[in-house]
């Protein structure tokens, strides 16, 4: 191994060693690398790469270099979760989506029992960004208002598992989850079949049919499409591939139209009732006629014809004011009070700046802890501070004291590393992971999730849009 | 299938027909002035811009082999030139690339990018021939790659529907401009006249199999419009377009108008009185019967690409 094997660095738990050597989960595939070496090994990470290329698989990334493509980049070594690890995240994760559209949906047609007994404090809820009045009253069958959840996950320094964010309106990944796979089979087939690797590639119907299950129509054949902002949108691929997953329309805001409240597809048989519109455009562009009265991306009158009941949106609108970051350190009290049980699965230790008691300790401490904007995604405007600069830290302190409704503080999770080919060696690497849990008549979770890698060394930050890559999960049969 | 999605297929077929037809009457023009007498070459020009109808949009320039063959080839501001063409069709088939075969997607990227590549210019002044031959197999090879990939289902059925009308467009103004005036201006004698007519639309052969040498303005009339055989005669496309709208239109309750339309259309053109035409005028049939067939483009438009139109007015009065 010694060979191949860079310096372990001390910081994170490693997914693969422990003091007593490799891990018993890890042996065959580490046996396995091993003896293919390291110029074999270089050239299926090219072969890896080349298909992706081929494939077109791209992501569009924002900021510095205006719409600049990349390759998807995925790592050669995958990560593997043994089946006792992942039975209680799965459950956890379970538990966690069934209580969010609980809340959710106690809060929008519901009698918002949580804000009424002080769970969560009404402020917080209607201050947060994705909160919005107009979701109030909008059925959704069987109360599926995150029919797509995408729950990040990490691992401290003690291998725990830690809920880090939740996103609950239109989290992305999935496509590269199942396209991973795929490459993962053709580059290292004799180290996949060594293992009982659960699949994933089940996920278009499980998503079809769990969008069919919330249509609002009960008999029938439902009509199920998958709207998208357009091929300009950095997604663009991921909508198109599950709109093929599924085999059905991949439809743009034109495509649609509303009639007495109902919903149509312009067709060239005519019109098309649309029962279920998987929705991959944010809730401030999906109806001008509700929300942003310049958006052409969206359907004018859709929010009344789900209002009416005549078609779900899934995920249903308003659903950011349950994964808001200010929204975040309630969750596991959520879980107890929405479902009688204890969470499974922690947050990571949150710290909230709007406390008067809590934020001197914030300003105190702000060089160990980690603050996060509450309104940014995709790892935009996080302040590590253990790495921030005298100056970084001054501004992110001025910030908390204006604004602190903006910002959330969190103990910094040395997330847990995991060897990444990286220039001829496994160079350990910081991982998270991001499962996709689906809500139609039961809630199901798909095996593993995009696990994500900050490839540069000590980096906590995993983004593909911040230069990250992404490995096969494998969770193991058992 | 979504109507948005239907209509790039549509264009795809119109382009790629459009860029091929150009690029074999460019050709022929080209080659039948090689052998006229010397002042016919005005007429000649002013005459194809007509076929394509692109003789408003040329404007007064002057007539010269090269600025024509420019403006029918390269201009991009001529959105009906052979570059245009193409680069709308890949335009199209970008946008419904999941819609259609990676063949049918590769030969015609393959077509825009190596069109970019080529001197085409250089080409057209050396030797025109080649260049425009090239032009018109990439043409028929994107056809044949489309029919030879793609599963025949209503994505099908767009692309050729497009196809069909374009030509069934090209055929009836090549018949007016072309066939019209040899006939009135006395020059109905000139057999290298009747040729080009022929080659304009690839039916010098196949007219020459079916009536023997015998260059018969009448024949050659006949031929061009009522063949049943030859795919290129109006009969052909007509009959074709119209078996595809029935198929296109199968579940309607009521026979929609466009169905009606080119059953009214085809019907006149088959069952058509030749000698009849000629007598009583043969522009005024032409004139009346291009006008039938936009019409029916017209009326396709708005039964596929258009459904629910009248309902957004109506939905934004509700608001």
């Amino acid at each position: 191994m010694d060979r191949l094997l860079a310096d372990i660095v001390d910081t994170g738990f490693s997914e693969v060693s422990s003091a007593d050597g490799i891990r018993p989960h890890y042996l065959e595939l580490m046996h396995r690398l091993e003896s293919l070496g390291p110029e074999n090994l270089s050239a299926r990470a090219q072969l890896l790469d080349s298909i992706f290329q081929s494939l077109g698989i791209t992501f569009a990334v924002y900021g510095h270099d205006q719409g600049v493509e990349r390759t998807w980049p995925m790592d050669l070594v995958p990560r593997i979760i043994p089946a006792d690890e992942w039975r209680p995240v799965e459950a956890g994760l379970v538990q966690r989506v069934t209580a969010l559209n609980a809340f959710l949906d106690d809060l929008y047609v519901g009698e918002g029992a949580a804000i009424r007994d002080g769970i969560v404090p009404r402020w917080i809820i209607e201050s947060a960004d994705g909160y919005t009045r107009d979701a109030y009253g909008i059925e959704v069958p069987s109360g599926a208002r995150c029919a797509i959840a995408g729950i990040d996950i990490v691992r401290d320094g003690d291998g725990v598992y830690r809920v880090l964010e939740d996103n609950l309106r239109v989290p992305s990944g999935i496509s590269y989850v199942l396209e991973n796979r795929v490459a993962m089979t053709r580059v290292l087939p004799v180290a996949f079949a060594q293992h009982a690797v659960r699949p994933v590639n089940h996920y278009g119907s499980s998503l079809l049919k769990a969008l069919r299950a919330s249509s609002p129509r009960a008999s029938g054949d439902p009509t199920v499409a998958v709207l998208t902002p357009g091929v300009a949108n950095s997604a663009y691929f991921e909508h198109a591939f599950l709109a093929r997953q599924m085999g059905v329309e991949l439809v743009e805001g034109r495509d649609l139209l509303v009639d007495e409240h109902v919903v149509y597809m312009r067709t060239t048989r005519g019109l098309q009732r649309v029962d279920v519109l998987y929705r991959r455009i944010g809730d401030e562009f999906l109806d001008p006629v509700v929300f942003r009265p310049d958006s052409l991306l969206g359907v004018p009158g859709i929010v009344s014809a789900a209002r009416a009941g005549n078609v779900t949106i899934a995920n249903a609108v308003g659903n950011g004011a349950a994964d808001d970051k200010g929204v975040y350190p309630f969750v596991p009290d959520l879980i107890r009070f929405y479902l009688g049980q204890e969470p499974i699965l922690p947050n990571v230790t949150t710290y909230l700046p709007w406390e008067p008691d809590q934020l001197p300790m914030i300003l105190e401490r702000l060089d160990q802890l980690v603050v996060k904007p509450v309104a940014e995604a995709g790892g935009y405007g996080i302040v590590v501070g253990s790495k921030a600069t005298d100056s970084e830290l001054a501004a992110v302190a001025a910030n908390l004291k204006k604004n602190p409704r903006g910002y959330i503080a969190q103990e910094t999770v040395s997330l847990s590393t995991h060897p990444t080919f990286i220039d001829g060696k496994l160079r350990p690497r910081h991982i998270d992971l991001r499962p996709f849990v689906l809500t139609g008549e039961t809630v199901e979770v798909i095996p593993g999730g995009l696990t994500r890698v900050a490839l540069r060394e000590g980096s906590l930050i995993v983004n593909s849009s911040q230069g990250g890559g992404s490995k096969d999960t494998w969770v193991l049969a058992g | 299938m979504l109507s948005r999605h239907a209509e790039h297929l549509y264009w795809i077929g119109r382009h790629i027909e459009r860029a091929e037809d150009t690029a074999r009457m460019l050709d022929v023009t080209f080659h039948t002035l090689l052998e006229s007498p010397v002042g016919e070459a005005d007429t000649a020009w002013r005459e194809l811009l007509e076929v394509l109808a692109l003789a408003p949009k040329y404007g007064d320039r002057p007539l010269t082999p090269s600025r024509v063959g420019h403006f029918l080839v390269l201009d991009r501001k001529n959105p009906g030139s052979v570059v245009s063409a193409v680069s709308q069709a890949r335009e199209n088939a970008r946008s419904v690339r999941d819609r259609i075969s990676t063949e049918l997607w590769e030969a015609i990227n393959q077509f825009h990018l190596e069109l970019a590549a080529r001197d085409v210019e250089g080409e057209l002044m050396a030797q025109p021939y080649e260049v425009l031959r090239w032009i018109r197999d990439r043409g028929q090879l994107i056809a044949g790659v489309a029919s030879e990939t793609m599963p025949r289902d209503d994505g099908y059925r767009f692309i050729r529907l497009g196809t069909l009308l374009e030509r069934s467009e090209m055929a009836c103004r090549l018949l007016a401009v072309r066939y019209a005036r040899l006939v009135t201006t006395g020059r109905g004698m000139a057999f290298h006249a009747w040729v080009s007519v022929l080659k304009s639309v690839s039916a010098f052969e196949a007219y020459l199999k079916e009536y023997r040498a015998a260059l018969d303005p009448t024949k050659v009339l006949e031929f061009l419009l009522l063949s049943p055989t030859f795919p290129r005669s109006v009969l052909f496309c007509l009959q074709e377009a119209e078996s595809l709208l029935v198929e296109l239109a199968s579940d309607d309750e009521m026979r929609p108008g466009v169905v009606m339309m080119i059953g009214r259309v085809r019907a006149k053109v088959e069952f058509c009185d030749i000698d009849q035409i000629l007598e009583t005028g043969l522009d005024t049939f032409l004139e009346a019967l291009q006008g039938e067939i936009y019409a029916t483009a017209d009326s396709a438009d708005v039964h596929f690409f258009r459904s629910g139109t009248e309902l957004d007015l109506h939905t934004y009065e509700s608001i």
